[in-house]
């Protein structure tokens, strides 16, 4: 042997060495020689007949043959050489063998008879063990491993006695039952993939020869000696992998050959199990060709069958046709609600017989199901989005939300098989949800657009009318008194309400939802229930599934309320509008947001979507509603002019333009309240938008909403100062009279009433009509700020006014009484240095008190700057002192006092 | 004829064990993983020298460059699936049978030629033709197309034929 293999090693350096004659003849002398690796190679073509002749040509090519690699080869292309269990067994066999040796050692120490220990220790391979190895193996799969041959009902102990065998026991692979196992028995023991790969060989190499060798699908022997169908399957999916391990030329034929003799017997059984499905002979033939059909090959061929003939997919149209639910050009989605249910009460009829007829190994219900999504529901929901797209753009909105609602329970109502995996329910809602998936896209860019559209033409429509009523309104607007009285109970009503939210929203929202939700419906109704039938319902949503049980959301109580109470301010811009607009979102939102729950892109993109719908509605309330409304307030507030408005004084007390602004600012904030709550129940709650995410575009545009808002409201407020402060110095103008602080009193006589003059009282209380209004609808902060402005600038006109009077000592309690009237009304306000300002008044109107005789006194008065809180200088307070009636009796003595002796020189 | 394609085929010399010079297409050359190594390796102006092949001689090469002429435009196989190659041998070609068709001794040249240059497509077929030629043989046949000594005594080698009776054709 080894000479061999020197032969093709020297013999080419030897030729470059040598003279060309010797070379010659050394290569006509010698024949050629194959070295071992070319050997080797050449013996990966042979059979294996051959391959074990070769063996037996020489030690060498034993060697060679026998060598335990070219085996598992081949056991491995047959997918049964587990390397994992092979190094257990090496490892096993080694731990054994050491035992073995430690056994021997002790035993020899002991003289006791060591002989057969020694024997079993130092044997590698031992039979009985091997048996028990064997048993416990072959238990191992038949618990793991291939139901069809499992479900054969072979008596195993039997064919393990006959496998156990390590030399090949002849009658093993004469036995037709043991081929139709021998492949999932077969193990894996370093050293022995030869004769595992014997065993395998000889059960299934003659039937595979013989196949193809055959030229019909009679011939083969395999049909002879297995009658039973489901064997014969066995045996044909063996041989199946069994052809894997054929690497010798010809394979390919022979594989062919197989390949089509299962076809053949496939088709057989196909048409078994047809006729079986036709006849509906459920456990009989259809149960056993499926169960042949699987051990065949998986099955998947009578899965299709059974799915492609299936009664559910010829006669899909009895189940209910989609145009059905548009018939009569109103979308009812009852229809197809009963399409769901049938379909789902079938296809649970259906998991039943799936259970009956195929084995538990396959899983046959979810391939099932996967059909009828693909075939019957995208058929019926794509016909009747197609036909609700082309007519009614608001009932394709509310069919595809409502037919995907249905499907989502149509989906979880379906009942898993025994093959179906552990998340079969997940796995069907992503079946359904997939055939949505073509939809999502048009579905949401209609919504958006649906939305858009809707509540542009909202408010496009009511500028309209608005524009066209104009001219009349404006004079009712003006004229109307008595909606004070109104406005003053929608104001304390208003108030209620808005509290309400609030509260709720700071409370928890899950124990806080029916309290105030029942109370602000009781009061609603309580309150207006004739005009609500003015206002559309919006939650009467006809296919809307959420319970329609009254107040689940309190925004939809309080809407109710707000909308029968804010007839008064049509003019600048509606509650009202604003009330749909939230439900047009709202609508839309709930909608759009079952369609977040598809994951994934299109999951995303629904999200995306809601957002965009929640920061259109602000855009659309924001900017073209709110903004407008306020910006034309403020345009009436500046062009007012008390001159110009005759109705003094019959009685009405307010500023009319700046009443509608403050009404306008409350009905702002109620509407950012809205906003605010709808925010959270609509977004935040179904986890559609993060609130604290302030990269978020809905937050974004949440802020620049309320930023707006507040903008407005300020240069409102500032606007309304100026106005307030004109009617003010209006009626200061008009009302006061010369004689007010100067009466003309007959001597003697004193003041027959002591009091506030009438323009005082008049005063006071168009102011505090008005800062009043503000209470908790404005900010605190602004409202300090406004009360404020409010203070200084009457202090202001006060005291201008103030500078245009004469002021006798007798008018002087008069004034004393008014300035106390105010300063009383400023206290209300709780604002500190405005409460500095009125006393300062308060003390400096003391001058006027005094008698004329104690001029001196007044002198001291003025000079002195503690009094006023360093409100008034010194020459402020001697410019009221000019106004005193007697002034210029005093003014020396004043004059004298508050600037010393220098004056009497002068 | 040489005029016209000689500056579009590139033509190298070879050089047998035997000393004699074989002109061939440097593209049909290239079949050879050797040769087209060597090429590689080589500066651009020494690939005019002949490049000797010391292992083989004239008439095998030329053998070898005639299998190599027919196979020139095959794609040439990657070494990657080696492995799955080997598994499932393809059979020969109606050509590859008929080059083959040379006395044993012949056969075994190039073989041994193939595995020098590193033809692996011709080793191959190579190799399935010798494995064609013992396929039916008993191992005493065997044994004289290998020239192998035969050292089983009779008992063992009766022994291993026992122990393989599984494997023989019934």
């Amino acid at each position: 042997m080894s000479n061999f293999k020197r032969a093709s090693v020297t013999g080419p350096p030897a030729q470059r060495n040598v003279l060309a004659s010797l070379r010659a003849t050394t290569i006509v002398d010698s024949k050629p020689i194959l070295p071992a690796e070319l050997i080797a190679s050449i013996l990966d073509y042979l059979p294996i007949p051959a391959l074990l002749r070769f063996a037996r040509v020489s030690k060498r090519f034993q060697e060679m043959v026998y060598d335990d690699s070219r085996w598992v080869q081949r056991l491995k292309s047959m997918g049964c050489w587990n390397d994992a269990e092979a190094r257990q067994r090496f490892e096993d066999s080694m731990k054994r063998k050491l035992e073995g040796q430690k056994a021997l050692n002790g035993s020899t120490s002991n003289g006791t008879s060591g002989g057969p220990t020694a024997n079993r220790g130092s044997t590698l391979f031992d039979a009985s063990m091997e048996e028990e190895k064997q048993r416990r193996s072959l238990e191992k799969m038949g618990t793991r491993k291939r139901g069809g041959t499992n479900d054969a009902g072979f008596d195993s102990p039997t064919l393990m006695s006959n496998g156990s065998a390590v030399s090949q026991s002849t009658a093993a692979h004469k036995d037709p039952t043991f081929a139709l196992k021998v492949i999932s028995v077969a193990r894996s023991i370093r050293g022995f993939a030869r004769q595992e790969y014997g065993k395998i060989y000889g059960a299934l190499s003659p039937y595979y020869y013989d196949l193809a060798r055959s030229k019909s699908h009679t011939d083969p022997i395999l049909f002879r000696t297995c009658r039973d169908p489901e064997q014969q399957a066995a045996m044909l999916s063996q041989l199946k992998i069994f052809a894997k391990s054929d690497f010798a030329q010809g394979w390919r034929s022979r594989e062919e050959k197989l390949d089509s003799m299962i076809g053949i017997f496939e088709n057989a059984v196909l048409r078994e199990f047809e006729q079986g499905l036709e006849a509906k002979d459920i456990d009989g033939r259809m149960r056993k060709y499926a169960h042949v059909l699987v051990t065949l090959n998986g099955g998947s061929a009578g899965m299709d069958t059974f799915i492609q003939n299936h009664p559910l997919m010829t006669e899909k149209e009895r189940l209910g046709n989609p145009l059905e639910c548009l018939e009569g050009g109103t979308l009812n989605l009852q229809p197809s609600h009963d399409f769901f249910s049938q379909l789902a009460g079938s296809l649970n009829v259906q998991a039943g017989i799936i259970d009956r007829v195929f084995p538990p190994s396959v899983d046959v219900l979810k391939p099932f199901i996967d059909r009828v999504a693909e075939d019957v529901i995208t058929e019926y929901i794509t016909a009747l989005f197609d036909e609700a797209h082309d007519g009614n753009i608001e009932d394709y909105l509310k069919a595809v939300s409502g037919v995907f609602e249905q499907c989502l329970r149509f989906a979880i109502s379906l009942v898993p098989s025994r093959a179906s995996s552990p998340q079969f329910t997940e796995q069907v809602t992503t079946l359904v949800v997939h055939c949505f998936e073509p939809h999502v896209d048009l579905y949401l860019q209609e919504e958006l657009s649906f939305f858009k559209t809707k509540s542009e033409t909202e408010v496009g429509n009511w500028e309209k009318r608005l524009s066209e009523e104009q001219a009349t309104s404006e004079s009712f607007f003006l004229s109307n008194v008595s909606r004070q009285a109104a406005k003053q109970d929608f104001l304390s009503s208003f108030r209620k309400v808005v509290m309400l939210p609030v509260t709720a929203i700071s409370a928890p929202f899950a124990s806080a939802k029916p309290a105030p939700g029942t109370r602000s419906s009781a009061m609603g109704s309580a309150l207006e229930p004739n005009s609500r039938s003015s206002t559309p319902n919006p939650m009467e949503r006809s296919n809307s599934p959420k319970q329609q049980e009254a107040p689940t959301s309190e925004l939809a109580a309080k809407a109710a309320i707000m909308s029968s109470r804010l007839e008064g301010i049509k003019s600048l811009f509606s509650i009202e509008i604003a009330l749909n607009l939230i439900h047009a979102a709202k609508a839309s939102l709930e909608r759009a947001a079952l369609f977040v729950r598809l994951g994934g892109q299109s999951g995303e993109e629904a999200r995306e979507q809601c957002e965009t719908i929640f920061i259109i509605l602000l855009q659309i309330l924001g900017t073209r509603h709110i903004k407008s409304g306020f910006d034309k307030a403020v345009m009436h507030l500046s062009a007012y002019n008390p001159r110009e408005i005759t109705e003094h004084g019959n009685g009405q007390q307010g500023v009319e333009p700046l009443v509608t602004f403050l009404e306008l600012v409350n009905v702002g904030d109620l509407i950012q309240q809205m906003v605010d709550v709808f925010y959270v129940q609509e977004l935040v709650q179904p986890k559609l938008s993060d609130r604290d995410d302030f990269l978020s575009p809905a937050i974004k545009e949440k802020k620049k909403f309320e930023q707006i808002l507040d903008e407005r409201v300020a240069a409102g407020l500032n606007k309304g100062i100026d106005v307030l402060m004109n009617e003010v110095e209006y009626i200061c103008a008009t009302l006061q009279k010369p004689t007010d602080f100067n009466p003309v009193l007959a001597a003697g006589e004193g003041l027959s009433d002591i009091g506030p003059t009438e323009t005082a009282k008049r005063v006071v209380h168009l102011v505090e009509s008005h800062t009043s209004m503000l209470v908790g609808s404005t900010e605190k902060n602004m409202l300090d700020v406004f009360n404020q402005e409010v203070g200084v600038r009457l202090f202001t006109a006060l005291c201008k006014n103030l500078k245009r009077q004469r002021v006798s000592v007798d008018g002087a309690i008069v004034l004393i009484s008014d300035t106390n009237h105010y300063s009383q009304f400023i206290r209300s306000l709780r604002n500190k240095s405005l409460t500095q300002y009125f006393d300062a008044l308060r003390e400096m109107t003391q001058i006027y008190l005094i008698d004329p005789s104690h001029a001196r006194e007044i002198g001291k008065i003025i000079a002195d700057p503690d009094r006023y809180h360093g409100i008034f200088r010194a020459e402020e307070v001697y410019e009221f002192a000019e106004r005193r009636a007697d002034w210029f009796g005093v003014k020396k003595e004043v004059e004298r006092a508050m600037y010393g002796m220098g004056c009497m020189v002068m | 004829m040489a005029s016209a394609s000689a500056p579009a085929v590139p033509q190298i010399t070879l050089t047998s064990s035997d000393g004699i010079d074989i002109s061939v297409d440097r593209s049909v050359a290239q079949r050879s993983v050797l040769i087209k190594n060597l090429l590689e390796d080589l500066p651009t102006e020494s690939t005019n020298e002949p490049i000797p092949i010391p292992n083989v001689n004239e008439a095998v090469l030329k053998k070898v460059m005639e299998w190599c002429e027919h196979h020139k435009n095959d794609p040439t196989t990657t070494n990657d699936d080696d492995s799955d190659s080997r598994k499932k041998s393809t059979d020969i070609e109606e050509w590859d049978q008929r080059y083959m068709s040379v006395d044993q001794e012949m056969l075994f040249e190039i073989i041994l030629a193939a595995n020098y240059l590193d033809i692996k497509a011709l080793l191959d077929v190579g190799c399935k033709t010798v494995a064609n030629m013992i396929k039916g043989k008993s191992p005493e046949e065997i044994r004289k197309t290998f020239n192998i000594q035969n050292d089983f005594t009779p008992e063992e080698e009766d022994q291993i034929r026992r122990e393989n009776e599984w494997a023989e054709d019934r």
